[in-house]
């Protein structure tokens, strides 16, 4: 680092300030918004920080005038934030930011437009981001990682205040903003493993009169919708997180293809889950070939070829999520198998293709080198049955499935396995 | 159970009937000129009010008829009563426990105030005639031991009090019948109850010679040696067997009757950092007196006499509360000491097996997340073992599937290698696919406890499967068919006779659950599977009733006269 002047550490300084009281002034969101991002590192905000560390004493500055020292409870904080951050002391930098940010809240109740969400955007951005990196700071020094916890508390303030800002007519402009904090709450939640912290939010969201879905901010909507698919897809609830996701990935920009692929990630299982198989161009273009023998698996009902590929991708599969969804379609799988040997029976012997002698299944099963016996392809068959996936019934005595006639092998059609 | 409303509001004029408020009145104007007897009666009245709350009579009872109680004179019991036992190699049980007011955690300061409010006698009247209601729905138990015992106190009842505590304090909560919620911590407050019942009736027999000489026999049997690996006896459930779910399950109950939450706290949740001491105390058996103050080190054991009394509890023959009770009296020695090392391992691991065995699943919950911790700070211990548990309690008594996956992606490749965690594993597997036929091939075949978290889960699939069956199979199954497959097995008592044949159990838990069963012309039984898919049905748990308070049921109020 050159060497920075004391002269030169103040002009900094009071330039910072003088922008900030401006942007306020004038409602200049934009502007304001810039000057609180400090975990994108831009070039001002580094160089103010060096100031700062330079100078020690800015709080003398901010006292000094009317018009900066209005502003006080703000940027003081702030300001030791900035300087911890340089530091690398994220822990301290993140709790001077809280501070900083809780302070910004108060006046920002007060201001009468909206004008201001794109600031508070920001901040509920560097809450979280902070936090994230103040948490990995605690943890490797043996500390427990708290902050990010504490962020997700103060978000839940800050859409408190956003979903309480309403005028006389009952509907406030500042309210637009509840869904991007909302999507950073999820982010955290999900990071934090909590995601049934989420409901809480989702049910304001959706049910409370004073939201209009359709009001919000498009980019806001995907992410709060690729979001709640997730949790629907956790909960496996097909139905409802095909819709989600769907509407995520066509409202999706197509240009910003990660985020595609981050849809299409939770999609594709809910779409295997409901008998429909994406193209395997669909899965090269997105880079999501972990799928690739799952969908063969189907096609073919290869057992063998589910269950390596379960394993080869497990890590990856659990941590996303989808590996319990993914297991499922072993039953989808059975399914395929049966059906082949229904059809390869047809062709030899039509008259008498409707039933199936167990053992003829265990072979089957011993080709793809599996080994079950009697007992476990019975209770397989009977689960089939049972869910709708084979129509007809079990002749325990003679061991043979006996197939309907008409349709014994309904397809799922959009709809999931019955549970 | 209505929530404890321990602050003064309940005392308010207002809230109370009118007849109460002259018993109020009356109890008061004896002690007019006794503050410090007005206050113990005003704490005494407290209590009176809570549990008449507690129990629905408190509009009901008739007050002008109620005797007035006696504050006795000497402050000096309290004291007594904070203090843990004395030296005496048999703690002195003579003196009945002071009946605490449910809030457990109020100031020292306050309860010296709380004389003992009653005399001695009423005391163990009290308890004489709870715990004989308590025999009395026990005796699915096998291990029940404390029916065996008497009251060396008077029987004399408070007939007032005779009609409180109705039996059916029991919560049972879905057909495991086993509490659900984590928070539910083993009551301190009724296990020490029945266990003063226990050691009262115990300190008669173990003063005689006999019970000396076997006393002696015992402890002899520490002297085979260190190391007792861990598949010795007292690894294996009692009776192997889903059938054993319903005599563990009468042992849960027992101890999950009520949600006190002021003992919730875990022995180790207290603040210990200003409280390390170094014990001194040589007493191999202690009972479990949850300390509020910086403990006496004469009370405490040090490290080695804990050992010993670990392998005093590990081998002792008495019943699970006493060994619970046991246990967390060392558990709490071992906190306070901050001792945390393969002893302290040892300790939780014992406890949290145990536990397991009767159903306990609050104090098992506690153990396991002790041992999380300890394992993570690398001592040494059962690991596979635990995390073999761990995983059946996240399949088979949440339906979180974050948490299940979290688990089952923080399985390192050693775990997964590891015998225990492959059949969990496996159990999970089967138990998301429905496979009954793999469930049960692990229930035989599971190593360690694992079959204990399984039972959980056995009526369940049982219930599953036969609905699955009733659906697929045409026309019928045969019933011998379904006992092998759903782990019906010939189970055999104690004395290796054999109770009930497998196929038996299998009809009546299939009649249980309503299911049509005919006779085919070989004379073998079958399920008809059409008719079965039409009448099966989960039994409601037995005492369960539409409004939940089962003194208050409909067919007991339309028998009574009055």
């Amino acid at each position: 680092m050159a060497y920075l002047s004391m002269g030169e550490s103040h002009r900094r300084i009071t330039d910072y300030l003088n922008r900030f009281a401006d942007a306020i002034n004038y409602q200049d969101g934009d502007s304001l918004a810039r000057l609180f991002s400090v975990s994108s590192d831009s070039p001002s905000l580094l160089s103010l920080a060096d100031a700062l560390n330079v100078f020690q004493d800015a709080n003398r500055l901010i006292k000094q005038s009317e018009k900066f020292s209005q502003f006080g409870e703000v940027v003081a904080p702030f300001f030791r934030s900035l300087q911890c951050y340089r530091l690398g002391n994220l822990v301290d930098a993140y709790g001077a930011f809280e501070k900083a940010s809780n302070a910004f809240i108060q006046e920002f109740r007060n201001w009468e437009s909206g004008w201001a969400l794109e600031a508070l955007y920001v901040i509920a951005y560097e809450i979280r981001v902070l936090a994230e990196r103040a948490d990995r700071e605690l943890a490797s020094n043996g500390k427990s990682p708290e902050k990010l916890k504490g962020a997700g508390s103060f978000l839940m303030k800050v859409f408190g205040v956003l979903a309480g800002s309403c005028d006389l007519q009952g509907k406030g402009p500042k309210r637009v903003g509840a869904l991007y904090v909302t999507c950073q709450l999820f982010k955290i939640y999900f990071k934090l493993g909590t995601v049934n912290l989420c409901r809480s939010v989702i049910r304001s969201i959706e049910t409370a009169r004073i939201f209009d879905f359709e009001e919000f901010p498009i980019r806001d909507k995907v992410t709060y919708m690729y979001y709640t698919g997730r949790l629907e897809v956790l909960n496996e609830n097909f139905p409802a997180a095909d819709q989600k996701l769907s509407y995520a990935l066509t409202h999706c920009c197509l240009s910003k293809e990660a985020n595609i692929r981050m849809i299409l990630k939770y999609l594709i299982p809910v779409k295997l889950s409901i008998g429909i198989l994406p193209k395997k161009q669909l899965l090269e273009n997105y880079d999501l070939v972990e799928y690739n023998n799952i969908v063969e698996a189907l096609k073919r009902g290869d057992l063998r070829l589910l269950r390596s590929a379960l394993q080869e991708n497990e890590d990856q599969f659990l941590r996303s999520g989808v590996y319990l969804v993914l297991e499922k379609l072993e039953l989808q799988v059975y399914q395929r198998l049966l059906k082949k040997i229904y059809i390869i029976q047809k062709q030899k012997d039509p008259s008498k293709a409707h039933q199936v002698k167990l053992e003829v299944i265990v072979k089957a099963l011993k080709w793809l080198e599996i080994e079950m016996d009697l007992d476990e392809v019975e209770c397989i068959v009977a689960i089939l049955i049972y869910k709708n996936l084979m129509k007809g019934y079990f002749a325990h005595k003679s061991k043979v499935v006996v197939l309907s006639k008409q349709d014994p092998f309904p397809k799922l059609n959009g709809k999931p396995v019955a549970s | 159970m209505s929530p404890n409303n321990a602050a003064d509001p309940m005392l308010k004029p207002t809230m109370l009937p009118k007849s109460l408020r002259g018993y109020v009145e009356r109890a008061f104007g004896r002690y007019k000129d006794d503050d410090a007897k007005r206050a113990a009666c005003e704490a005494y009245m407290k209590d009176i009010i809570t549990e008449a709350r507690a129990d629905g009579t408190l509009y009901t009872r008739d007050w002008d008829s109620e005797p007035l109680f006696t504050v006795p004179d000497s402050l000096s019991i309290s004291k007594a009563n904070i203090q843990t036992p004395t030296h005496a190699s048999i703690p002195n049980y003579n003196k009945s426990p002071v009946r605490r007011s449910k809030s457990r955690w109020e100031p020292l300061a306050e309860e010296k105030m709380l004389e003992k409010p009653v005399s001695a006698s009423n005391e163990i009247g009290k308890y004489g005639s709870w715990d004989r209601k308590t025999f009395s729905g026990y005796s699915a138990t096998k291990d029940n031991s404390l029916s065996s015992f008497r009251f060396s106190g008077p029987q004399q009842r408070t007939p007032s009090k005779s009609a409180q505590r109705p039996m059916k304090r029991q919560r049972i909560v879905n057909g495991t019948g086993l509490t659900n919620n984590d928070d539910d911590a083993s009551s301190d407050s009724d296990k020490e109850q029945s266990l003063t019942a226990y050691y009262s009736g115990a300190m008669a027999l173990a003063n005689n010679p006999e019970e000396k000489k076997r006393r002696e026999s015992r402890s002899k049997r520490f002297d085979r040696g260190q190391g007792h690996r861990p598949d010795i006896n007292y690894f294996k459930p009692k009776n192997a067997g889903p059938a054993n779910l319903y005599t563990r399950r009468a042992s849960a109950l027992m101890l999950s009757k009520s949600f006190d939450d002021s003992a919730n706290q875990a022995v180790e949740d207290i603040d210990w950092d200003a409280l390390t001491v170094k014990g001194t105390c040589q007493e191999i058996e202690k009972r479990f007196l949850r300390l509020t103050s910086a403990p006496d080190p004469s009370t405490v054991r040090p490290e080695d006499v804990l050992e010993k009394a670990l392998l005093m509890v590990q081998n002792s023959q008495k019943n699970y509360l006493y060994k619970c009770d046991q246990l967390k009296s060392i558990r709490q020695d071992i906190t306070v000491q901050r001792i945390r090392n393969q002893l302290t391992v040892k300790v939780y691991e014992t406890h949290a097996r145990l536990a397991m065995e009767v159903g306990d699943l609050a104090e098992y919950n506690q153990c396991q997340s002790q041992l999380q911790i300890l394992y993570s700070e690398g001592i040494e211990g059962c690991l596979m073992e635990f995390a073999a548990y761990n995983l059946l309690c996240v399949i088979l008594h949440s339906n979180n599937k974050k948490d299940l996956l979290t688990s089952m992606s923080r399985l390192t490749p050693e775990a997964k290698e590891d015998d225990a965690v492959k059949h969990a594993l496996a159990v999970r597997a089967a138990v998301t696919s429905g496979n009954y036929v793999t469930f049960f091939r692990l229930y035989k075949s599971a190593p360690n406890l694992n079959t204990c978290l399984m039972d959980l889960y056995v009526e369940k699939m049982r219930y599953k499967a036969a609905v699955c069956m009733s659906k697929s199979y045409r026309p019928t199954v045969p019933i011998s068919y379904i006992a092998q497959i759903l782990g019906f097995s010939n189970a055999a008592d104690e004395n290796g006779e054999t109770e009930l044949s497998g196929l038996d159990e299998c009809l009546e838990w299939l009649k249980a659950h309503g299911a049509s069963l005919i006779t085919d012309n070989t004379g073998e039984m079958q399920l008809d599977a059409k008719a079965s898919s039409s009448t099966l049905y989960m039994p409601e748990p037995e005492d369960a009733v539409a409004h939940g308070d089962s003194s208050l049921a409909v067919n007991d109020f339309l028998a009574r006269t009055t």
